[in-house]
């Protein structure tokens, strides 16, 4: 692929799958101007690893890679880069409130719960909420399909004890 | 509220708020024109400050040493070989650190996440070789003012309190050399060493190691 292509490819996929990083990083960030960060840092490294992408992978299962790689490892607050790309942040996406009407209650709830897990865990419950198959989950995770079934299952339990303590 | 309704919830919620989500053409395009191949651009001020000062520490000292090595065998041997060991542990400490950061940058975020989260981990906890290398240099700055007419002119006093001051130092560094290592992460010590921001992310990649292998080695139901 050379520059050009890679430059659309880019773009088409990023058009294409912004929803991804957006899930990503609003299950990683509580607030707007750290999820527009770490969207940036996603999309930096996406296109840093644009000429790496192997078809034999689905598009969706590589960006959930390295949104999630990135989600963990690379963002870091106050990074030179805040300052490097600022010409960029004003131009990312205004992120709308988190002011979902009705079930707002269970929402803050099931996010509170997310940020409480640990990294793999988190990961876990984002896919598993995004109702990806077990098979896809390995894929990304990079464990068998059986095990994702089992650690999928344990923190369904812990999310239904977390939810019938809450009172309707 | 059960199973379907807290995913229905989630991703309702989530499209809601994507459907908002606006991202230019220009901005994607933008991303395509940084130099993000660049390791230099991806690293903290700080970081690279550090590198700096230790390269510009490790050239000078080279050059100063090799320019005048014969006219300071003459006058002080010690001084010397405790400054040329000195620059080449420093040369040595930075060569590895470089040397990691350039690998820890390579690294495919494109692969399974357990895959890439523990390549990083290891590589961010490698860097404790630095660490260990500098150590080494302790003893050597109690010795830069050894000089011959010790052997002629000291009384055993004087020798007594330089030998427990140089041999102390040589236990410390040897042993710090030796136990520095990801086993002796929750050892009192090594918090004591390692605390401080500019060792954070070396600590919590231990404790991501750590999260990676109790979640590797999980029993799973086909255990």
């Amino acid at each position: 692929m050379n520059k050009q292509d890679q430059q659309q490819f880019f773009r088409e996929i990023i058009k294409q799958h912004k929803g991804i990083m957006f899930k990503v990083a609003r299950a990683y960030c509580s607030n707007e101007q750290d999820r527009q960060d770490l969207m940036q840092e996603m999309m930096i490294q996406i296109w840093r690893a644009v000429h790496k992408y192997n078809d034999q992978y689905k598009i969706s299962t590589w960006l959930y890679r390295i949104s999630l790689n990135v989600a963990i490892s690379f963002y870091r607050k106050n990074s030179s880069r805040a300052k490097l790309y600022t010409s960029l942040n004003g131009q990312l996406a205004d992120l709308p409130s988190d002011d979902a009407p009705g079930n707002e209650r269970q929402l803050n709830l099931l996010e509170q719960f997310i940020s409480e897990l640990k990294d793999m865990d988190k990961i876990l419950v984002i896919l598993y909420l995004e109702d990806k198959s077990h098979a896809e989950i390995a894929e990304i995770i990079g464990i068998s399909v059986s095990n994702v079934g089992t650690k999928i299952g344990r923190i369904k339990d812990k999310l239904k004890a977390r939810f019938s303590q809450l009172k309707y | 509220m059960n199973e379907l309704e807290l995913k229905q919830l989630w991703q309702t919620t989530n499209d809601k708020l994507e459907a908002n989500f606006v991202l230019s053409k220009e901005n994607a395009d933008n991303i395509t024109r940084l130099k993000v191949h660049n390791i230099l651009g991806s690293m903290k001020p700080l970081k690279f400050f550090t590198i700096l000062i230790g390269m510009l520490w490790v050239t000078i000292g080279s050059i100063v040493l090799s320019a005048n090595w014969e006219s300071l065998w003459t006058a002080n041997k010690f001084f010397l070989l405790s400054a040329a060991l000195q620059i080449l542990l420093t040369a040595s400490a930075l060569f590895i650190y470089l040397f990691q950061l350039v690998k820890i940058y390579q690294v495919d975020t494109g692969n399974p996440i357990l895959k890439t989260q523990r390549e990083l981990a290891q590589l961010k906890i490698s860097t404790l070789w630095s660490a260990r290398i500098l150590f080494l240099q302790l003893p050597l700055w109690t010795t830069f003012w050894w000089h011959e007419s010790m052997f002629t002119n000291w009384n055993i006093g004087q020798w007594l309190v330089t030998l427990t001051i140089t041999g102390s130092f040589t236990f410390l560094s040897l042993w710090l050399f030796f136990n520095i290592k990801y086993e002796n992460r929750d050892k009192k010590w090594f918090k004591l060493i390692f605390k401080g921001k500019e060792w954070t992310p070396l600590m919590k990649s231990m404790e991501l190691l750590d999260q990676i292998n109790r979640f590797s080695a999980e029993p799973s139901a086909d255990a």
